[in-house]
């Protein structure tokens, strides 16, 4: 009898065994959809941006200093995403930057909803609790030479000739408070009285270097785990608020310099991208 | 008889492989064996019959202007090594001036950074520069690709020259055809060349100006490109009109600096300095002999204790002409493929 327990015993512990371990083989790779929600907090509650058309003395959005603004235009580029999990896991996405197309470098753009939603694919199994991706287009985008689809340099409208690279952010609209006199905008004419365009861009991240780096690294832990496998369809939203994009690290004035279109000027707006992104909720 | 015949057979071998060396006269990139590593990526771009072939036709073709107007070879012309020959500053669409001179663009397979303050990193993006801006080309990219797609002839030549194009162009392709092109004016077959392989000779007073040009000008341009690649302030003026690589680099440490031009085919490129204020060799001599003004970024190169500039007698300015002009390259501006 005792020999018969030890057996049936050794029996189910194999047999339960080799069944968790044929579980956990035959989970496939999954996808997860991150989507980048641009939204303004005001009085902590999240809004969904609207834009106004060029001209618009609509002004919706008010920053930190108390100055009223709008928004015509606003796009950026998300790149280089990375997924990890608590047990180990890793996914990067697979970067390639060619004539023919580029893959792994999205461009968000609050005009066209489709641009918001980041499918990464063939995500090995597991569960995954933290993001890191760049905002901009590092030297792997550049040093290759012209390159096709969200980076071609006709269409993205996000690059930069003279300083030759990519724009990571760019808004653009007008405050009550700006005195206009705007440049090289796509939206905002020179002539209109209170336009304003941020364009924030520098993509040099050389060591010991003169050039200024705007492109920026961020990472974002969830408050759970998401779990990655053929069978779910998992989301995770991210957000993008443009009030701290403008009033964070530091406090934007719109009566300053509201005609940015080098990395220099830039600087203070590409540091608050740390606060304007963040990690949001997860629909598992 | 038998072994001059094969003397003769093997002379003859080795002459053409020599000749081979410098004039390949074929469609794809040789790097001269004087010359250091190209810097253009061929390893995703290889230039190919077709591709050269497009981008020669897009070089010469004015509807990459926004009124059909002006072509690259406008400011960029063959016949003087690819410079401008007529205008200090460069001439745009509706006759407007731009702020630069229009530099030859030989050897840009070597080259790190382009334009005068080096604000392109790769070549395929030199080109939007003078396509884009408003007092040079003053068309959109976007626009130019709508009318390739719509041309005749552009569309299938396009997808010969690059097979993983689908059916419509698209604005890399463009600035690829334009980088094989350009990459392939290649000039290395000048009379210093051949001196330079032991090939040719130079004159008494060529080499006297070699002797000279290696003392007081090398520090700059240096090595087979005749430039050392960086940025200078060369003592041009004592206020920047045109802050130069301070531009790019955002830094006033780089005020009224601009990028070390090759000197190859110098005697056809005038006028000289980042805006064609020289119109001669000797004119530029001048300057460094005794025109140098002094300002916080000029260059150390140029400062000689209380002197600024380069001591140079009248005779060893002659010298060092006679020198420079053996950097003429024949060849190169009658090559038929380009």
């Amino acid at each position: 009898m005792k020999k018969f327990l030890f057996l049936s015993t050794l029996l189910f512990g194999v047999l339960f065994f080799s069944a968790c371990k044929d579980e956990e083989e035959t989970k496939d790779p999954g996808t997860l959809e991150v989507n980048f929600d641009n939204i303004a907090v005001i009085n902590n509650v999240q809004q969904q941006l609207s834009l106004v058309t060029p001209g618009s003395t609509n002004y919706a959005y008010t920053n930190a200093l108390g100055q009223k603004f709008n928004i015509n235009l606003l796009r950026y580029y998300i790149s280089a995403i990375e997924l990890d999990g608590p047990n180990g896991e890793h996914y990067h996405d697979h970067m390639e930057a060619t004539a023919s197309g580029s893959k792994g470098y999205y461009l968000v753009d609050e005009s066209i909803p489709a641009s918001q939603l980041i499918l990464l694919e063939d995500i090995p199994a597991g569960e995954y609790n933290k993001i890191t991706f760049t905002v901009g287009v590092d030297s792997s985008g550049i040093v290759n030479g012209a390159a096709g689809g969200s980076l071609d340099p006709a269409t993205c409208h996000m690059f930069w000739n003279w300083n030759s690279g990519y724009i990571a952010v760019k808004y653009e609209g007008q405050s009550d408070v700006s005195n206009g006199g705007v440049s090289g905008a796509e939206t905002v004419t020179g002539d209109n009285p209170h336009g304003m365009a941020y364009h924030i861009g520098g993509w040099k991240d050389i060591p010991g270097g003169v050039f200024v780096y705007n492109n920026k690294r961020l990472s974002f832990t969830f408050d759970t785990v998401v779990k990655v496998e053929s069978k779910e369809a998992p989301e995770l939203h991210m957000v993008f608020d443009v009030i701290k994009m403008f009033g964070s690290h530091h406090n934007i004035d719109f009566t300053g310099n509201h005609n940015v279109h080098k990395p220099a000027d830039g600087v203070e707006v590409a540091h608050n991208l740390e606060h304007a992104f963040d990690y949001d909720h997860i629909h598992q | 008889m038998k072994k001059l015949l094969l003397f003769l057979l093997v002379a003859l071998l080795f002459g053409a492989c020599q000749k081979d060396e410098l004039s390949t006269g074929q469609f794809r990139f040789v790097k001269p064996s004087h010359f250091p590593e190209p810097t253009y990526t061929f390893d995703i771009n290889p230039v190919t019959k077709e591709g050269f072939e497009l981008g020669k036709r897009i070089f010469g073709d004015p509807m990459l202007s926004r009124d059909n107007s002006v072509a690259c070879n406008n400011c960029h012309v063959k016949a003087v090594a690819f410079a401008d020959p007529q205008h200090a500053l460069s001439l745009g669409v509706n006759e407007r001036q731009g702020i630069r001179n229009a530099p030859g663009i030989a050897n840009m397979a070597f080259m790190k950074e382009f334009m005068w303050d080096g604000g392109v990193y790769h070549l395929d993006f030199a080109p939007p520069n003078a396509i884009e801006n408003p007092l040079e080309m003053d068309e959109k990219m976007a626009n130019v690709v709508w009318k390739l797609n719509r041309n005749s002839t552009y569309p299938a030549q396009f997808r010969a020259a690059f097979p993983e194009m689908g059916d419509t162009i698209t604005s890399p392709f463009v600035l690829l055809a334009l980088s094989q092109y350009q990459t392939m004016l290649v000039s290395a077959t000048s009379k210093y060349d051949y001196y330079k392989l032991g090939k040719g000779e130079l004159s008494a007073n060529e080499m006297e100006g070699l002797q000279l040009f290696k003392q007081k000008c090398a520090v700059c341009h240096s090595g087979e490109l005749f430039t050392n690649q960086e940025y200078r302030n060369n003592g041009l003026d004592t206020e920047f009109a045109d802050e130069g690589r301070a531009r790019i680099t955002e830094s006033a440490a780089d005020l009224g600096k601009f990028k070390v031009p090759s000197l190859r085919n110098v005697e056809l490129t005038d006028p000289y300095m980042h805006d064609g204020r020289f119109n001669t060799l000797e004119e530029v001599l001048d300057h460094y002999a005794a025109g140098v003004k002094q300002s916080a970024t000029l260059a150390t190169e140029l400062r000689q204790g209380d002197f600024l500039g380069i001591p140079l007698t009248a005779s060893e300015k002659k010298l060092i002409v006679d020198f420079l002009k053996t950097l003429t390259d024949h060849e190169f501006i009658q090559d038929e493929r380009f």
